[in-house]
């Protein structure tokens, strides 16, 4: 009896399990179905809608700080070495005969971008993350003085004008530069400029200041890209020219040729319109050196050699005398010496068509490259002594500045800032984020396309599922953790899958990275906040913005019609994250695309990732729903005012 | 050639016979005025120098003519924005540059960074260093597309739309839009805007001219008090009439044109003209330059030009002459016919600065050459801000 009393229990327990699972499994479909109103959806763990906490994410919390070198200046007589240190919120001072650090300084708001006054040495520092510049008096490194610019200041440039001393300051985030009067320290203009403005120079004679922009501007989706070059008169701030560096994006540096009345933007030649396919014949991305002449027309030259590429070219420097350039490549760990006399001589000798195919031409590099100096991990700013003899590099992601004698091209030493952070698993991630060896032939990083984890604003064309078809648009990393699945078709279920074996056979055409640099890289992409998240989460909503919110989380229209749940904005964009992570159909599909349904993107840092939509087909938010709203599939929208839909866009803005 | 509005287009045997009269009898004619430039509030114009197709201008109609800091003057028409360049002739930019659509109604300059915004039929553009970037209600928070006017205040470029007001804040990108449901506009049909320093004025269709003081965000109405479409019954009492064609503000004076009179007003007074009680050419107001506290009033029937008091009115005559009436407080009106006259008398555009004076109508683009040059140097305390 006993024992058959415990197998009818056990059969029991069994069946009543089962009918629990059964049943739980059917009532979870339906709470998902009728939550989501998406009749097509099967199970769905609960974590798409519930459980989520941002302060859980890997993102929200501390990390481990370094003292990566960002801007470097030198002090009028070449004897301090001052070192921006974003990360830790410092400014250091070095001493360049010794290569010891002789102090730092703290300084709140994201030190980034520095710049010593050629007579005084009065230090002026742009804070990236406190929107504003600073002056420091250069013997204590004390603050005398504090202007607000526009959002993330990066980089500032100097020039003695007719009209007074200026500054001209690049304003990463707000897209406009920021043109300084220094007695006294006031905003005199702040002309628009390229998309994420990152570096500034002025020309020789103080009338013109120019502004490189790393992102190209948002075109048309099939339209090649172009980043901006924009040159203001320096005393007024006018916008004399803009020059778009076609074809070109990620230009990060900036410097002016005083004798031959040039400015040279170091840019990665981006071919994003042509099949992925290319990247065996060298044809998908190639660093150059864009040279606007004296007469507004611009040259690009290639700083690649046939089968070495020297990936992600960021700053640069000329020596006094106009003869020699530099240019770190912070994919390539190197220093590309460019002789400017033999540059010169090639330009005077070739005619239009020559120029203007130049850059195509990897064979031409040897004609003016006459060196190339190996460096330590992720060089991203360079600067000079002010007689030239000395070569100041910032090895970022090894926490050091590299010396160099121009005259030998041989390393004097480091002024050493930190230990690297090989210890840091963030750290490393980075590391592989940016290093251009894991792609064949070294010709791009993760970072070509994804400066600083973000997005160039461009589509490209993967040819795994045809030529042609399916052109996608780059989506940001900045605060991917927790929104898996990846992909815009949703097939990836986590960081490791999507940027492992497949993505190399597909992508960079080489061997996968390695499994322990792989799990370091997902890391490193789920360390990495929302644009713009410090500066925005502590921010109460103004009323404009508040009215957008109450749209955005409406369930009926103002005649009180309730909205379908599967076109609430909430339902699909659900918070925290503002993705519930569901593959969904909202009437997007083009012409070539395989597929109706598409990944549900999340929100966070929605502003600033422009182009939208899977293809990039939408230049802005309000083209979701002007131009490419169909049927009210992509939210009910045809009841809202142009009221309604620019509160929703500023509501949009504040996520 | 068809356009009834055209007399300026007569054979050039007649101008020479016209010519050679006017040299072999001045008696004949009217002797110069006596007044010289100097005693008057306004420089008069000795003569007018047309352009039209043979300088490259696309089209007949021009709407808007503009002068930037730099020099450059840049026109609007029917059929694109032209800016002239240094051999004289017009280059023409249109929609296959980049610009939202070829009619264009509006330009105004910003001061600091040299940006030009235009203002068309189908969205607002700005043009800088040689780019145009597009703004339109599909793809920012404009308003409408339809931009009647434009104007920059400090960071802001505020609009007047078919659909209502806008404000784009140029540091932040947000835009402020307003209509009948959100400001003191009885409809959104808005004709004109100009920024007056702590203040924004807007020209509405039926709702006269509204103030918006954007740091206070206070709204303030004026209205023509007697209400009456057709006729001011009670003079400088305030508007002289609701229906707004456009406006404009200066050193303080708000100008206001309509299509039954012209409003002045100091901020304490109305000051109100119809063309049957003061020299004011004609009622229908379609346009208002001012510039130094003084009107330059486009119209159907020419030009009128005061401060107020004194009076100069630029018409064509019959045979395509140039007629210039000066009216002065006191004094017979003196009458001069000029060999040259405004391209035509429709004018829809103004600019007018120390050196010279230049005309939109619906038959080209005209120049008024002041008979003293740089009149206004003897005007030294008067405002040159506008």
């Amino acid at each position: 009896m006993k024992s058959r009393g415990f197998i009818i229990t056990s059969l029991a327990s069994v069946v009543a399990a089962g009918g629990l699972g059964v049943g739980g499994y059917y009532w979870s479909v339906a709470h998902v179905q009728r939550w989501t109103g998406m009749d097509h959806l099967g199970f769905v763990n609960c974590n798409h809608c519930h459980l989520v906490r941002v302060e859980k994410l890997p993102w929200a919390k501390e990390r481990p700080r370094h003292p990566a070198p960002a801007g470097l200046a030198v002090s009028p007589d070449g004897r301090r070495l001052y070192i921006a240190l974003d990360d830790v919120n410092e400014v250091a001072e070095a001493d360049t005969a010794t290569l010891q650090v002789n102090r730092r300084i703290k300084l709140a708001g994201g030190p980034y971008g520095l710049l010593a006054h050629p007579q005084d040495g009065r230090l002026f520092v742009t804070l990236r993350h406190a929107d504003a510049v600073v002056e420091l008096e250069p013997e204590r490194l004390t603050e005398v003085a504090r202007i607000a610019v526009g959002k993330g200041p990066v980089c500032l440039a100097y020039a003695r004008t007719e009209a007074g001393e200026r500054l001209i300051v690049a304003n990463s985030l707000s897209d406009d530069a920021s043109l300084l009067s220094l007695s006294p320290l006031a905003e005199i203009a702040r002309p628009h400029t390229g998309r994420e403005p990152f570096a500034t120079a002025m020309s020789s004679d103080g009338s013109v200041a120019f502004v490189v922009g790393r992102i190209a501007e948002t075109k048309d989706f099939v339209t090649p890209a172009a980043s901006e070059l924009t040159l203001i008169r320096a005393a007024t701030g006018r916008v004399l020219k803009r020059v778009p560096l076609e074809s070109a994006h990620l230009a990060e540096g900036l410097a002016t040729v005083a004798s031959r009345g040039w400015a040279l933007t170091p840019l990665v030649k981006v071919r994003n319109l042509i099949p992925i396919t290319q990247v065996a014949n060298g044809w998908v991305m190639s660093s150059g050196l864009g040279i606007t002449l004296a007469d507004g027309q611009t040259v690009q030259v290639p700083l690649d050699e046939a089968n070495d590429y020297f990936a992600d070219p960021s700053g640069i420097a000329v020596d006094p005398a106009g003869r020699y350039a530099y240019v770190v490549s912070g994919g390539s760990d190197a220093v590309s010496v460019v002789d400017l006399e033999r540059l010169s001589d090639w330009l005077s000798k070739a005619c239009e068509l020559t120029r203007r195919e130049a850059v195509d031409d990897l064979s031409l590099s040897a004609e003016y490259v006459v060196a190339r100096l190996r460096t330590g991990r992720n060089p991203r700013t360079i600067t000079l002594s002010p007689d030239g003899r000395r070569l100041f590099v910032a090895e970022r992601l090894a926490d050091r500045v590299l010396v160099v004698d121009t005259a030998t091209r041989e390393p004097v030493g480091h002024v050493a800032l930190g230990d690297g952070g090989v210890w840091d698993p963030i750290r490393r991630g980075e590391s592989v984020f940016t290093k251009a060896a894991h792609t064949f032939q070294s010709q791009f990083s993760c970072r070509s396309c994804h400066p600083d984890g973000h997005v160039d604003g461009l589509a490209y064309d993967f040819d795994g599922d045809g030529i042609g078809d399916n052109l996608l648009d780059n989506r940001s990393l900045h605060g991917v953790a927790g929104t898996a699945p990846f992909k815009w078709i949703g097939s990836n279920p986590s960081v490791e899958v999507q940027c492992g074996p497949r993505f190399a056979r597909v992508l960079m055409r080489t061997d996968p990275i390695p499994p322990d640099d792989l799990k370091d890289l997902a890391t490193y992409l789920q360390s990495l906040p929302p644009t713009g998240w410090e500066r925005r989460r502590d921010l109460a909503l103004t009323p404009t913005q508040e009215r957008g919110r109450q749209l955005f989380f409406a369930t009926t229209r103002p005649d009180g019609t309730p909205i379908p749940r599967d076109r609430q904005c909430q339902t699909c964009h659900r918070p925290p994250l503002f993705t519930a992570r569901i593959p969904t159909a909202v009437g997007t599909r083009g012409p070539r695309d395989a597929t109706d349904f598409f990944d549900t993107p999340h929100l966070l840092g929605i502003g600033y990732s422009a182009p939208y939509l899977h293809d990039g087909r939408a230049k802005t938010l309000e083209e979701l729903w002007t131009t490419y709203q169909t049927n009210d599939l992509h939210g009910v929208s045809s009841y809202w005012s142009k009221h309604q839909l620019n509160d929703l866009i500023e509501y949009l803005k504040t996520l | 050639m068809n356009n009834p509005l055209n007399r300026n287009r007569r054979p050039g045997w007649l101008a020479g016979i016209f010519l050679t009269v006017a040299l072999a009898a001045p008696a004949a004619l009217q002797a110069e005025p006596v007044v010289k430039d100097g005693d008057l509030p306004m420089p008069l114009i000795e003569r007018f120098e047309n352009f039209g197709s043979k300088d490259g201008i696309p089209t007949h109609k021009v709407h808007a003519v503009y002068k930037t800091r730099d020099g450059h003057l840049w026109i609007g028409t029917w059929d694109g924005l032209c800016v002239r360049e240094a051999d004289g002739k017009f280059k023409r930019y249109g929609p296959e540059d980049g610009l939202s659509h070829k009619m264009v109604l509006c330009l105004t300059e910003d001061p600091t960074t040299g940006d030009l915004w235009v203002a068309t039929m189908r969205g607002l553009n700005k043009f800088s260093g040689g780019k145009f970037t597009q703004y339109t209600q599909t793809n920012s928070g404009l308003p409408n597309n339809v931009v009647y006017g434009c104007d920059v205040l400090d960071d802001m470029v505020v609009v007047a739309t078919a659909a209502g007001a806008g404000i784009l804040n140029l540091k932040t990108g947000q835009w402020r839009i307003f209509d009948h449901t959100n400001s003191l506009m009885h409809e959104p049909w808005c004709y004109a805007v100009k920024g007056a320093k702590d203040l924004i004025y807007w020209g509405v269709w039926g709702a006269g001219v509204l103030e918006y003081d954007f740091k206070k965000n206070t709204w303030k109405e004026y209205r023509d008090p007697d209400r009456d479409f057709h006729y001011d019954l009670v003079p400088d009492d305030g508007l002289i009439n609701d229906i707004t064609s456009w406006l404009s503000w200066e050193d303080g004076i708000l100008w206001q044109n309509t299509y039954f009179g012209m409003t002045r007003y100091d901020g304490r007074r109305f000051k109100t003209w119809v063309q049957d009680k003061s020299p004011l050419l004609s009622n229908f107001t379609q346009f208002v330059w001012p510039h130094r506290r003084v009107a330059w009033i486009g119209m159907d029937k020419g030009v009128s030009v005061t401060d107020g008091e004194v009076w100069v009115n630029y018409e064509v005559g019959t045979d395509g002459e140039g007629i210039r009436t000066l009216h002065q407080p006191g004094a017979q009106p003196e009458k001069t016919v000029m060999n040259t006259a405004l391209a035509n008398r429709f004018v829809l555009g103004i600019y007018v600065d120390d050196e010279e004076a230049w005309f939109a109508t619906s038959d080209g683009l005209s120049r008024g050459v002041y008979a003293t040059p740089n009149p206004y140097k003897k005007l030294p305390g008067i405002a040159a801000a506008r």
